[in-house]
Parts: structure tokens; sequence; C-alpha cells
């Protein structure tokens, strides 16, 4: 009897018989609305959260990014301990913005170990649209820490106290470990920077655990 | 001539999605691979830089793994989709926030969709047909 009645709900598909059993196929696994809301609704809202948190400051996010050229803007930037070298930074192999280069671009390294930056602005050409991180247009502002970027170009009025120029890159002590590179490399370092109205390009910015209040993410069509 | 092959694959293909979630996995992979995208730090210096820096690279792939999980080992997609959206969340503090939110979009989305998923259901009834079949019904009781 039982043999039976599991046969019967093998065979027929739907117990109530549907008028047209033919052409799609019978049972398939599908996403119940429902279910997923059980995890989307707090997905989303930690996501907010997060997001709320990084614009107000409290959260830190790290930056990894290389290979393609982006410009950091700042109306300030005050940091402590400051080291500068020259480095060569190596594209992954076959990159598509290696163009004529080689896959290498020459770059200058500068570590700061922790820095507060006033009206920062970052931009990535991403080609023909760009997209654009602000923070720090209000009275917090952005602070990175062990902040590293290469760079390829490097403007703004700078002013250092009780700086060093010369030293060989591996004997670096003001930046910390991150701050040292390789032997035999010019280099510079300092205790104090300060840089009005500084602008990068930009090759890497690495590690750098950055706070950014009032954060804003978007594209535009220009640049910072 | 493309016709004859395809004919073939693609009910096969169907029936091979048919058993999985197969949007959830997809999106979630796709979100990883968006974050590793962004990423492209040199394995030098993340390796300076020790766990923090790894830990960049560490999210997005083990989202992107979680999305190929959950397309080649379905019956465990409910375990693959929380882990990835945990570390698709995670990846706004590590890996250049979600990969500039599109990857964290994706990831989340995906493990939504993976959660949700289940395993044989009833198949869809089409909106159009709903409603023919209402109006059938009405038509049948409207004389009676």
């Amino acid at each position: 009897m039982t043999s039976s009645a599991e046969h019967g709900e093998h065979t027929s598909d739907r117990p109530g018989g549907t008028p047209e059993a033919g052409d799609a196929p019978a049972r398939r696994g599908r996403v119940r609305a429902r279910r997923a809301a059980v995890m989307a609704v707090p997905a989303a809202a930690v996501a907010a959260g997060l997001a709320i948190l990084t614009a107000e400051g409290a959260l830190g996010v790290q930056f990894a990014i290389s290979g393609m050229p982006f410009t950091v803007t700042a109306t300030e930037l005050n940091g402590t301990g400051f080291a500068q070298f020259g480095a060569l930074d190596e594209m992954a192999e076959g990159s598509p913005n290696a163009g004529d280069t080689g896959g290498q671009v020459l770059v200058v390294t500068s570590v700061i170990k922790n820095a507060t930056l006033t009206k920062l602005c970052q931009s990535v050409d991403l080609g023909g649209t760009n997209l654009v991180i602000r923070a720090g247009e209000g009275a917090q502002k952005v602070t990175a820490s062990d902040l590293t970027t290469d760079s390829t170009q490097l403007s703004g009025d700078a002013a250092f106290n009780n700086i060093e120029i010369g030293n060989d890159a591996s004997t670096l002590d003001k930046a910390g470990p991150k701050g040292r590179g390789p032997k035999g490399v010019f280099s510079q370092q300092s205790d104090t920077v300060h840089i009005a109205s500084l602008r990068q390009t930009n090759y890497a910015t690495t590690a750098g655990v950055f706070k950014l209040p009032g954060l804003k993410l978007g594209f535009s069509e220009s640049g910072c | 001539m493309s016709g004859g092959p395809r004919g073939k694959l693609r009910p096969a293909f169907r029936r091979w999605r048919a058993g999985r979630p197969f949007w959830g996995g997809l999106l979630l992979a796709l979100g990883g691979a968006e974050i590793l995208l962004t990423l492209r730090a040199s394995l030098d210096v993340v390796l300076h830089v020790g766990m923090q820096g790894l830990a960049g690279y560490l999210l997005p792939a083990v989202m992107l793994l979680c999305g190929v999980l959950i397309l080649f080992n379905p019956a465990q997609h409910l375990f693959y989709s929380v882990i990835g959206v945990l570390v698709s969340l995670g990846s706004w503090l590590t890996s250049n926030l979600g990969g500039f939110f599109v990857g964290l979009l994706l990831g989340v989305a995906g493990s939504c969709l993976a959660f949700g998923w289940l395993p044989d259901q009833e198949p869809r009834v089409s909106r159009r047909r709903r409603r023919k079949e209402a109006r059938a019904a009405r038509a049948a009781q409207a004389p009676g």
C-alpha cells in the first residue's frame, strides 16, 4: 500500500494534475523570495551600518590598488614619520596597463606613519567615467596610518621638520619598518611633513588604513 | 550548423542550472573576481605588510571560492552562502571598500540568492497563464 502511494507520488508531477505537463521541466530548484529576504535584510542592514560607520570615521578601511593610475588631492596633509625613496613598480605580467613601459613604472614611494588629510579626493579613471571618492570635507578630517603611496607625480607646497636628505633607503627609521627601501637608493626622511594643496598621481596605495569621515562614493565625468 | 550542438547543449545546460543556485553562485563568484581585479597590489608589498595586506586578497578569494563551490557542490549551498555573505561584507573593510561597492553588492546579492534557493520546487506558473487560469475558473463558475 505504501509502495503504491510512493509510486503515485513519483509519477505524477503535481497532485492536482496540471492541464499542460508538457514542455517545461517538471520540478527545478528555485529561489524563494522570503527565504532570500531572511538573509538579504540583515545583510543590507550590516552593509548600511558599515557604510555609515565609515562615513562617520569610526571605522577604518583599507585600500590596496595598483596598476591603474589614480589621482589623490587634498587641500592639506599633515603627517608624522615621513620617508620617501625611489622604487620600481612592476605590474602583473601581461597587464593591459603596461603599454610601452615594459610593465615597469618608476615611482616615488612615500610612507607616512600617521597622516591627516583635509578634503581628500581620490579618483580613478575607468575610461570615460571617473570613480570619485571624497571624504573629510566637514569638520572631521581623514586620518590614515602606514599610508604607503607609489606616485609618479607629486606636487604641492611642502614643509618638513628635521629632514635628512640623501640617506641610503635601507637605513630609514622615521616611518617605521614599512618606510624602508632597497639598499643603495637615494632617500629622504623627516619627523613631520606638511603639504598644502597636495596633488599626487599614484600607481599604488597599499595597506593604508583610512578613516573616511563624510565619505561620498560616486561616478563623475571629471576627476579630482 | 551551430544549431545542432546548441540544440542539445541548451536543454542540458538548463537541467544543470535547475539543480543548483546558478545565479547566486555566479554573482558571488563574479563579485569576488571584481574585487580581486581592483586590488592588484604587488605581492611583495602585501607580504611585507603582513596579515592586514593579506586579508585584502584573502576575502575576495574566499568569495570566489564560495561562489564556485555553490555551483559545483550545491548540496552545501546554505553553508557557502552564509560564509559568502559574511566575507562579502568584510571586504568593505579590507579590500578597497568591497571593490568600490560593486563587488560587495554582487557578493551579497549572490549569497542571498543562494541562501533563498530551494531544490525541487513546483514549476513556476507565469503570470499570463495564472491570469488565464483565473479567467477560465471564473468562466466555469459564472454559468453554474
